[in-house]
C-alpha cells in the first residue's frame, strides 16, 4: 500500500512537471507572440513585402516589440500589414513613424522596422496607419552588386598594369623599386636629412636656452630688454648723434661751398691751388728771400765782428750767461 | 492485411469499452507509473545524449557559415518538431511496446487471460484499456521531458563552445517556435502512445501458445510498432501542413 503511494506520488509529479513544462512552453511562444501581453493594432500598407508572413517579427528601433497578424492584398498595388505590438510601446511611436520591410540578417526571416518619427507628433493610436517605405529589392542590390564588380574589375585590371610597370622599373615608384642608385641616394638623402633635424634640434634648444638667458636679463642683449636704466642712456646717446650728425651734415655742406669756391678760382687760396705762373714766382720770391735772409746773417755776423757794435754783443751774450746761471 | 484488419477491430473494441465502467483507475495509474516513470530514465539519457550530439553535430557547419546564432533556433525546432517525439517513441517502442507484448504474451500462454475471463473480470478493460490508456497519456508527458532535456543539453554544448548566457540561449529557442510547431509535436505523441500501447496489447492478447509466440508476440510488437511511428510521424506532418500552412 504503502509502495503504491510512493508510486503515485512520484506518478503525480511526473505528470505535473510535464504538464508545467509544456504549459510554460506555450507561455513562452505566446509570449513571443505578443498574445498574452496588453498589446493595440497598427496598420501599414505596401507596395511590396517581399515575402512578410504572418508571424514574423516588427522591430521598433530594433527592438522586437510586436509581430505581424496579417497581410492582406488590398488592391493590386497595395498590400495591407497590420501589426500586433506591445501597448507600452505605443508612447514611442509617433504618428509619423515609418515603418519598411527588411531582414533578420542576409538570411534570416523578413520583418517590419518601424523608425521612430519626429519627436513633436502625438503618438499612434489603435489601428492607426504609419507611413511605410519599400526596401530595395535583392535584384537591385545584385544590380548593383554587379556594376561594383565590373568596376572592381576594371580597378584590378589597372592596378596590375600599374604593379607590371613598377616591376620593370618605369616611373618614379619603378624606379625607387628598382634603381639601386637612387636607392643609395635616397638613403644618403635621409641620413642627411636626418643630420639636418638633428642640427635643427640642437639650434631650437640653443634657442631655448638663449631664450631663457635673455628672459633671466643676462648678457647685453638680456639687459638691453630688461635694464630700463640703460635704455635712457642709450636714448640720450643716440640723441647726442643725432645732434652730432646734424652738425657734421652742416660743416660737410659749408665744405662743400668752400670747395665750390675754390673749384671756381675764387681768392688767393684758389689761386695758388690754380695758377702755376703766381705759384713758380711764389717759389723764385721764397728762394730770393731764403738767399736774403743768409746774406744778411752774413752782415750780421761781420757787424758782430766790427769795432763799433763789438762790444754790445759781448755785453748782449753776457746778459744770456747770466739768465742761464 | 489481416493483420491491419484485426489491428483495427482490436482498436474498434477498445474505443467502445473504454468509456463504459467500470474504471480500472488502479491499475491505470500502476500502468501510467511503469509507463511514464519508469521509462523516463531511459529517454531522458536519450533526449540529453541527442541534444548534446546535434549541436556538436551541427555546430561547425553553421560556424563556417557564420550563423552560429542561429543554433539555438535551429535545434529547437528540430528537436521539438521532430527529433523528440520520434526518438521518444522509438524508444518506448522498444521498451514499453516489447514489456507489454511480452506481459500479455505471457497471461495468455499461461492461460492467466482465459482464468480472468473464467473469474468474470474483462481481461480487455484490466489489461489492454489501462495499458494503451497509460501509454497515450504518458508518451507525449515523457516528450515533454525529452525535449526539455535534449534542449538543456543543447545549452550545455553551446554554452561551454559559445560562451551564450541561459536566457538568451533559451529566449532565441522560443522566440522562433510557434504553436505550429508544438501542438502537432504533442497531439502525435499522443497517437504514438496510443500506438505503442495498442499494437503491444495485440501482439500480447493474440500470441500464440508456447513460448516462443511470447518472444514473436514482443518482437514483432517492437517491429510494428517502430513502423507505424514512421508512418504515423509522416501522416501528422501531413495533417500539420494542412492546419498551420508549415
Amino acid at each position: 500500500m504503502k509502495n503504491t503511494t510512493l508510486k503515485n506520488i512520484k506518478l503525480g509529479a511526473f505528470v505535473t512537471v510535464g504538464i508545467a513544462l509544456f504549459i510554460v512552453a506555450i507561455y513562452l511562444i505566446g509570449n513571443e507572440k505578443n498574445m498574452f501581453g496588453d498589446t493595440f493594432e497598427l496598420n501599414a500598407l505596401f507596395g511590396n513585402v517581399n515575402g512578410l508572413q504572418s508571424g514574423n517579427n516588427v522591430r521598433f528601433s530594433g527592438i522586437n516589440v510586436g509581430t505581424v497578424e496579417e497581410v492582406i492584398i488590398t488592391n493590386d498595388s497595395t498590400i495591407e500589414v497590420r501589426m500586433i505590438i506591445e501597448s507600452d510601446v505605443r508612447k514611442y511611436i509617433k504618428k509619423d513613424a515609418i515603418a519598411s520591410i527588411g531582414s533578420d540578417g542576409l538570411m534570416g526571416n523578413m520583418l517590419v522596422n518601424i523608425s521612430p518619427g519626429n519627436g513633436n507628433r502625438p503618438p499612434v493610436e489603435n489601428n492607426d496607419y504609419i507611413l511605410s517605405y519599400s526596401r530595395i529589392k535583392t535584384d537591385d542590390i545584385l544590380n548593383t552588386l554587379s556594376m561594383t564588380n565590373e568596376n572592381a574589375a576594371l580597378l584590378v585590371s589597372d592596378l596590375l598594369k600599374i604593379t607590371q610597370n613598377i616591376n620593370e622599373g618605369k616611373g618614379t615608384f619603378g624606379a625607387l623599386l628598382v634603381d639601386t642608385v637612387l636607392t643609395a641616394a635616397l638613403r644618403q638623402t635621409i641620413l642627411q636629412l636626418n643630420n639636418a633635424a638633428y642640427n635643427t634640434e640642437q639650434i631650437s634648444d640653443n634657442l631655448i636656452k638663449t631664450t631663457e638667458k635673455l628672459n633671466e636679463d643676462e648678457g647685453l642683449l638680456g639687459a638691453l630688454i630688461g635694464d630700463r636704466g640703460l635704455t635712457k642712456k642709450l636714448d640720450t646717446i643716440m640723441e647726442n648723434l643725432t645732434n652730432t650728425s646734424d652738425y657734421l651734415t652742416a660743416t660737410s655742406s659749408k665744405l662743400e661751398t668752400f670747395i665750390d669756391h675754390l673749384e671756381d678760382g675764387e681768392g688767393v687760396v684758389s689761386m695758388v691751388v690754380h695758377d702755376t705762373v703766381f705759384v713758380n714766382d711764389l717759389k723764385q720770391t721764397v728762394a730770393n728771400i731764403n738767399e736774403g735772409s743768409a746774406r744778411f746773417n752774413e752782415n750780421m755776423e761781420a757787424l758782430k765782428h766790427n769795432f763799433l757794435f763789438r762790444r754790445y754783443f759781448k755785453r748782449q751774450a753776457k746778459k744770456q750767461n747770466k739768465k742761464f746761471k | 492485411m489481416t493483420e491491419t484488419g484485426e489491428i483495427s477491430r482490436f482498436a474498434a473494441r477498445f474505443f467502445k469499452e473504454v468509456f463504459k465502467p467500470p474504471y480500472e483507475f488502479r491499475e491505470l495509474l500502476r500502468q501510467s507509473y511503469e509507463i511514464g516513470w519508469n521509462s523516463l530514465p531511459l529517454v531522458g539519457l536519450t533526449g540529453f545524449i541527442m541534444g548534446l550530439v546535434l549541436t556538436l553535430q551541427t555546430r561547425p557547419t553553421l560556424v563556417e557559415f557564420g550563423a552560429e546564432s542561429w543554433m539555438p533556433s535551429m535545434v529547437g525546432i528540430a528537436i521539438i518538431r521532430e527529433i523528440g517525439p520520434v526518438i521518444t517513441a522509438l524508444i518506448c517502442a522498444g521498451r514499453v511496446g516489447s514489456s507489454i507484448g511480452a506481459e500479455l504474451g505471457s497471461m495468455k500462454v499461461t492461460e492467466q487471460i482465459d482464468a480472468m475471463e473464467v473469474s468474470g473480470t474483462n481481461p480487455f478493460k484490466y489489461l489492454v484499456i489501462t495499458r494503451v490508456v497509460a501509454a497515450t497519456l504518458m508518451l507525449p508527458l515523457l516528450v515533454i521531458m525529452a525535449d526539455a532535456v535534449a534542449l538543456f543539453g543543447s545549452y550545455l554544448v553551446e554554452n561551454l563552445k559559445g560562451a551564450v548566457s541561459f536566457e538568451l540561449y533559451f529566449s532565441q529557442v522560443f522566440e522562433f517556435l510557434n504553436f505550429g510547431d508544438v501542438i502537432p509535436s504533442i497531439t502525435k505523441s499522443f497517437f504514438f502512445g496510443f500506438a505503442i500501447g495498442l499494437i503491444g496489447c495485440y501482439k500480447g492478447y493474440f500470441s500464440k501458445k508456447g513460448t516462443e509466440g511470447v518472444g514473436k508476440a514482443a518482437n514483432t510488437a517492437v517491429v510494428v510498432t517502430s513502423v507505424l511511428v514512421f508512418i504515423l510521424d509522416f501522416i501528422a506532418v501531413l495533417v500539420a501542413d494542412i492546419f498551420y500552412e508549415l
